[in-house]
C-alpha cells in the first residue's frame, strides 16, 4: 500500500459540536463500507470546513461559499464517487446561499452537511445567518433552512440533526449517503452543531429538538403537512428534526438525467486520441 | 473607391444603372454586403443566405454584426464581406446595402463605395439615386406569401438577380437553410426568393448590376472563433463544461451543448459565473478535463476562484471572449481590455498561461494546446478571444486532426502509483509540478486545498515550506517556456521597415494593413503573439531586431500588451497603436495610421540593447 496522506488531529476545540458531525460521517462510511478512495469530502471555508483534513478520504477545501458547485463538478466527472459537501452554517445560507438553492434545484446525488452553530466561530462569534434577534446586536430574523429547503419543488431528502444525538445524526447521514448511492438525488442534513466557545447551546438545543416523527400522523412524503409541523414546532419555540422531508414521488436527480450508464464514466474516461480518432475525423468531416 | 478597394478589387467597372441595359462589369474579387434593418426582425438572415451562397462558390466569407443587447427593436446591422484571397477583417467600403431600416442608407451610404448599390424596402426606407433599387419588399411578402416575415428572404431572392447568381444555388441555399425548420418553412421561402427575383426582373431586368469572381476556397467550412474553440475542446479531450449565458462567449456553451454529450460530455449551464467556475475546478479535480467560457464581468466573478485553481493546482481552462469594458460596458461590442486583468487577475501571486488565438484554426488549435498546457504544467490557461473573433463568422480550412496531440502530464496510474513508496499531492520536483491522482485511485488520496500547504497536502505556515511551496509553484513561468505556442510572423522579409505586433482579432486587419503598405512599398513583418503570458520574451527580443520600429496594434485606451512588452524588453522602437470605439480595425485604418507616423521621420537603425533586462531589473520572474 502507498503511503498516502494521513488525518491530522482536528483543530476544533475541545467540545465543539462538529467532533460528533466527523465521527457521524466516519460512521456512516464504515456502515456503507464504502472506501475512503471512492470518497471526496469537499469542506468549505469556516471552523467546520476544514473537515476534510481529518478523514483519510480524498479531501479538497474549496472557497467560501463555493463547496457545493465544486462537489457538483466531482460528482458530474465521476458519478461513481460518493461525494460530501460539509461546511458551516455561514458559508452555506450566507456567501453560498445562492449555490445552496440551486444545488437542491439541480438534484445531484450528493449529500450536504451543513454544520450549524448559529455564529461565526473562526471570526470570533459575529451573527451569522441562523443567529436569534439579539446575538451579538443581531435585528434580523434567523433563517430556516429546513423551510427554505422545502419549498424548492425538486428537494428529495431533508433532514435535521443533533450532534448531540451521534446515533441519529449517524442514522440520518447513512440513510443519506444510500440515496444519493441510488442515484435519488441531493440530500440536504443540518445538523445542529453547537460553538462552546462563542454559542454553547448544547443544553439549550437538547431541551428544544423535536423529532417531527413524535408528531401525530406525522408523514415525511407529505410536503405540506412536513411544512405545517415544522412552522407550529417553530412556533412552541421548538426546533423540529429528524427525517423532515423524503417523499416517495420525486424528480429524477441530475446525475441520472445527464450520465444514465454509470458502467460508462464518460468523462473521465480514456480521452487519448487513439481511442477516439475515428469519431473525432468523422465529426471534424460533418462540420459544414 | 478607396485605395484598400483598388488593392483587392481591381477594376470596379462603371456603376450600374437601374432601369437601363447594362454593360457587362468584370466580375468583382472583393465585395462587402451592409444588411440593416430593425433589431430582431431577421435582418441578419440575409447576411447569412449570402454568406451561405458565396461560401458554396467557394469564396471566402468575413461576417460581422452590429447588434445591440436586446431582443427586438433598435438598429441591427451586419457586414458580410466576399472575397477572392482570404480576408480577416471588414472591408473599407460596402459596395452593395441591404436596407430595411433607415438608418442603413443613413449612416451605410457614407462608406458605400463607388459603383456600390442600394436595394431597400420602400415601405420603410427613402433613398436616392439611379444605384438605389426601392422595391416593395415587405409589402410582397405580406400580400403574396401571407406575413411580411419573408421580406428578408425576398431581398435575398432580389439580389440573385442583380447580382447575378447561380438561381439553382442560390435557391438550394434557402431550401438548406429553411428545410431544417420543418412544416412550410422552406416552401414559403422559395416562393418568397421567387418573388424578389421577379419584383426585380419587372424593375430592371435580369442582367446582373454587380458580379462576383468565383472562388476556389471549396472545401472550407463556415465558423466562428467560439465554435473553433467549441469544436477544440471536443477533441482536445474535454469533457466537462460549465458556464453561464454571457454575449458574445455564449456560443461557446451552444455549441458544447449540442455536440459535446455525443462524446460522452457534460454540459452545464450554471446558476452564475461563480458556479460555473467551481464547478469546473471540481470536475477538473475528480479527472475530466475541464473548461468555462465567459466575457469580462463573469470572469471579474471567476477571479477568486482562478486563483483558488492556482493554488490548489487544478488544471482549468478559461476563456474569456472580451467585449467593451468594464462594468456592464457594451456587451456586443469589441475590445481587448482584458489582458493586464488575466495576466493579474487574483489577489496573491499564482502561476498562470494566457494565450490568444488570431483566427477561428487558430482558435482549434490554441483550444487543444490550452488543455494540454493546464494538464502538464497543473496551472489554469485563460484563453483570450475577442467579440469578433469569438462571432464573426469567416470560411477556415478544415481542422486538422493530424495536429491534435494530447498530453495529460504527470496524471498517474493505478498501475505507477501502486508501485510509489509515497504518494504526496504537492511533491517537490524539479519542474515544480507534481503527479496527480484522481478521486477513486486507491492510494492516492490527498488534500487538494486553496490554503497554503505542505507536500501532504495539509494546511503549513512555516516559512521555509512557504518559500519552497511559491517556488514550486512560480518557478513554471520559467520552465513552460518551450512548450508554449510560437507567434507566428507575418511578411515576406527578413528585415523591414515596420514591424506588428498583435494577438486576437487583429490579426486580419494587421494582414491586409500589410498588403497595403506593401504595394506603396514600405516593408512589414508582423509577430502576431499567441502566447501573451508569460511574455515570450526571447522571441518578441529576436523580432525587434529585425524592423526599425514596431506597432503594437490593440483594442484598448492603455496599450496592455505594450505595456507588458516594454517590461521585459528595453527597447525605444515600440509604439502603440489603439482602437477602443467598439469597433474592430479595419486593415485601411492601420496602414494610414502607420503611414502618417512614417511621414517625414527619419529613422536610424536600432540600438544595439540587451535582449532581455538583467534579472531583478524587472526582467525574468
Amino acid at each position: 500500500m502507498v503511503e498516502h496522506v494521513k488525518p491530522i488531529q482536528p483543530t476544533w476545540c475541545p467540545g465543539c459540536g462538529d467532533f460528533g458531525v466527523l465521527a457521524a460521517i466516519k460512521k456512516s462510511l464504515l456502515e456503507l463500507k464504502i472506501p475512503p478512495e471512492n470518497v471526496v469530502l469537499v469542506g468549505g471555508i469556516g471552523c467546520s470546513g476544514g473537515i476534510h483534513n481529518f478523514t483519510d478520504a480524498y479531501g479538497f477545501h474549496s472557497l467560501h461559499g463555493r463547496l457545493l458547485p465544486t462537489a457538483v463538478g466531482v460528482k458530474l466527472a465521476n458519478p461513481n464517487l460518493t461525494v460530501i459537501a460539509a461546511g458551516g452554517d455561514g458559508d452555506g445560507y450566507a456567501i453560498g446561499m445562492g449555490h445552496f438553492i440551486h444545488t437542491l434545484k439541480k438534484n445531484i446525488s450528493i449529500t450536504y452537511v451543513v454544520m450549524n452553530n448559529e455564529t461565526y466561530g473562526l471570526t470570533k462569534g459575529q451573527a451569522s445567518p441562523t443567529s436569534p434577534i439579539g446575538f451579538e446586536g443581531n435585528v434580523e430574523a434567523p433563517f430556516e433552512a429546513v423551510l427554505t429547503a422545502l419549498s424548492i419543488p425538486s428537494a428529495s431528502f431533508v433532514a435535521r440533526g443533533f450532534s448531540g444525538n451521534p446515533k441519529e445524526a449517524t442514522a440520518l447521514l447513512t440513510e443519506a449517503i444510500r440515496f444519493n448511492q441510488e442515484r435519488k438525488g441531493f440530500a440536504f442534513v443540518e445538523i445542529l452543531s453547537p460553538c462552546v466557545t462563542y454559542n454553547d447551546t448544547y443544553d439549550e438545543w437538547r431541551a428544544k429538538i423535536v423529532d417531527v416523527a413524535t408528531q401525530p400522523g406525522y408523514d415525511p412524503s407529505d410536503r405540506a403537512k412536513a411544512f405545517q409541523a415544522c412552522l407550529s414546532i417553530m412556533e412552541s419555540g421548538k426546533i423540529p428534526t429528524g427525517r423532515i422531508y423524503v417523499p416517495e414521488k420525486r424528480y429524477p436527480s441530475l446525475d441520472a438525467t445527464v450520465l444514465p450508464n454509470l458502467a460508462e464514466v464518460p468523462v473521465v474516461e480514456d480521452v487519448s486520441l487513439s481511442h477516439n480518432r475515428e469519431r473525432y475525423a468523422k465529426f471534424l468531416a460533418s462540420l459544414e | 473607391m478607396t485605395e484598400t478597394d483598388s488593392l483587392t478589387t481591381g477594376a470596379h467597372g462603371s456603376p450600374g444603372t437601374a432601369g437601363q441595359e447594362n454593360k457587362a462589369h468584370p466580375p468583382l474579387k472583393d465585395l462587402s454586403f451592409l444588411t440593416g434593418g430593425q433589431g430582431g426582425d431577421g435582418t441578419l438572415t440575409v447576411s447569412e443566405l449570402l454568406a451561405r451562397y458565396y461560401h458554396s462558390q467557394g469564396l471566402h466569407i468575413y461576417t460581422s454584426r452590429s447588434v445591440l443587447s436586446r431582443i427586438r427593436g433598435g438598429y441591427a446591422a451586419a457586414a458580410t464581406r466576399v472575397s477572392v484571397e482570404e480576408r480577416f477583417a471588414q472591408k473599407a467600403s460596402h459596395d452593395v446595402i441591404i436596407a430595411f431600416h433607415q438608418d442603413a442608407v443613413t449612416f451605410g451610404q457614407k462608406e458605400l463605395g463607388e459603383g456600390g448599390i442600394i436595394l431597400a424596402d420602400d415601405k420603410v426606407v427613402k433613398a436616392e439615386g439611379k444605384n438605389a433599387f426601392l422595391l416593395p419588399l415587405s409589402l410582397t411578402s405580406a400580400s403574396k406569401v401571407g406575413s411580411p416575415l419573408y421580406k428578408n428572404t425576398l431581398a435575398y431572392g432580389a439580389l440573385s438577380v442583380l447580382l447575378g447568381m447561380d438561381r439553382a444555388a442560390a435557391r438550394g441555399v434557402v431550401e438548406k437553410r429553411f428545410g431544417r425548420r420543418g412544416g412550410d418553412a422552406a416552401a414559403k421561402n422559395l416562393s418568397a426568393f421567387d418573388l424578389g427575383a421577379e419584383l426585380v426582373t419587372q424593375q430592371v431586368g435580369n442582367h446582373p448590376v454587380l458580379t462576383v469572381e468565383k472562388g476556389t476556397a471549396t472545401n472550407e467550412i463556415l465558423t466562428t472563433g467560439n465554435q473553433a474553440c467549441a469544436f477544440g475542446f471536443i477533441v482536445g479531450g474535454g469533457r466537462f463544461f460549465a458556464g453561464y449565458p454571457i454575449t458574445p462567449a455564449t456560443s461557446v456553451m451552444e455549441t458544447l451543448m449540442r455536440y459535446l454529450p455525443q462524446f460522452g460530455g457534460v454540459v452545464r449551464q450554471a446558476e452564475d459565473e461563480l458556479a460555473a467556475i467551481n464547478m469546473v475546478i471540481g470536475a477538473a479535480y475528480a479527472g475530466a478535463r475541464s473548461m468555462t467560457a465567459t466575457s469580462g464581468p463573469g470572469f471579474s466573478l471567476m477571479t477568486e476562484a482562478l486563483g483558488h485553481a492556482g493554488e490548489a493546482e487544478v488544471p482549468i481552462v478559461i476563456v474569456d471572449a472580451q467585449r467593451v469594458g468594464p462594468s456592464t460596458g457594451e456587451p456586443t461590442r469589441h475590445e481587448q481590455g482584458d489582458l493586464l486583468h488575466s495576466v493579474f487577475a487574483s489577489h496573491g501571486e499564482i502561476p498562470r498561461i494566457v494565450l490568444a488565438p488570431g483566427y477561428p484554426q487558430d482558435s482549434f488549435n490554441l483550444t487543444v494546446s490550452s488543455l494540454n498546457l493546464a494538464e502538464k504544467w497543473q496551472v489554469p490557461v485563460i484563453l483570450l478571444l475577442d467579440q469578433a473573433l469569438s462571432e464573426n463568422t469567416t470560411t477556415s480550412p478544415r481542422y486538422d486532426l493530424s495536429r491534435v496531440s494530447i498530453d495529460r502530464g504527470a496524471l498517474l496510474t493505478q498501475e505507477a502509483l501502486d508501485k510509489m513508496a509515497a504518494y504526496k499531492r504537492y511533491e517537490f520536483t524539479p519542474n515544480g509540478v507534481s503527479p496527480r491522482t484522481i478521486p477513486g485511485m486507491k492510494g492516492g488520496e490527498s488534500q487538494v486545498t486553496g490554503n497554503e500547504h505542505d507536500e501532504w497536502g495539509h494546511v503549513s505556515v512555516n516559512v521555509d515550506n512557504r518559500k519552497m511551496m511559491m517556488a514550486k509553484r512560480m518557478m513554471r513561468l520559467r520552465l513552460v517556456k518551450d512548450d508554449l505556442p510560437a507567434a507566428q510572423i507575418w511578411g515576406d522579409d527578413d528585415r523591414a521597415r515596420v514591424g506588428f505586433i498583435g494577438y486576437g482579432s487583429t490579426y486580419g486587419p494587421i494582414r491586409e494593413a500589410q498588403a497595403i503598405l506593401k504595394h506603396k512599398g514600405i516593408s512589414s513583418r508582423f509577430f502576431q503573439a499567441r502566447t501573451l503570458w508569460p511574455v515570450p520574451v526571447d522571441s518578441l527580443a529576436s523580432f525587434m531586431e529585425t524592423v526599425r520600429v514596431a506597432f503594437v496594434v490593440e483594442h484598448n485606451y492603455l496599450g496592455q500588451f505594450g505595456m507588458l512588452i516594454r517590461e521585459y524588453i528595453n527597447t525605444r522602437n515600440l509604439e502603440s497603436i489603439l482602437k477602443y470605439d467598439g469597433n474592430s480595425y479595419k486593415g485601411i485604418e492601420i496602414a494610414q495610421h502607420v503611414e502618417s507616423t512614417l511621414e517625414g521621420r527619419t529613422y536610424y537603425e536600432p540600438k544595439k540593447v540587451p535582449k532581455v533586462l538583467p534579472e531583478g531589473e524587472g526582467g525574468g520572474f
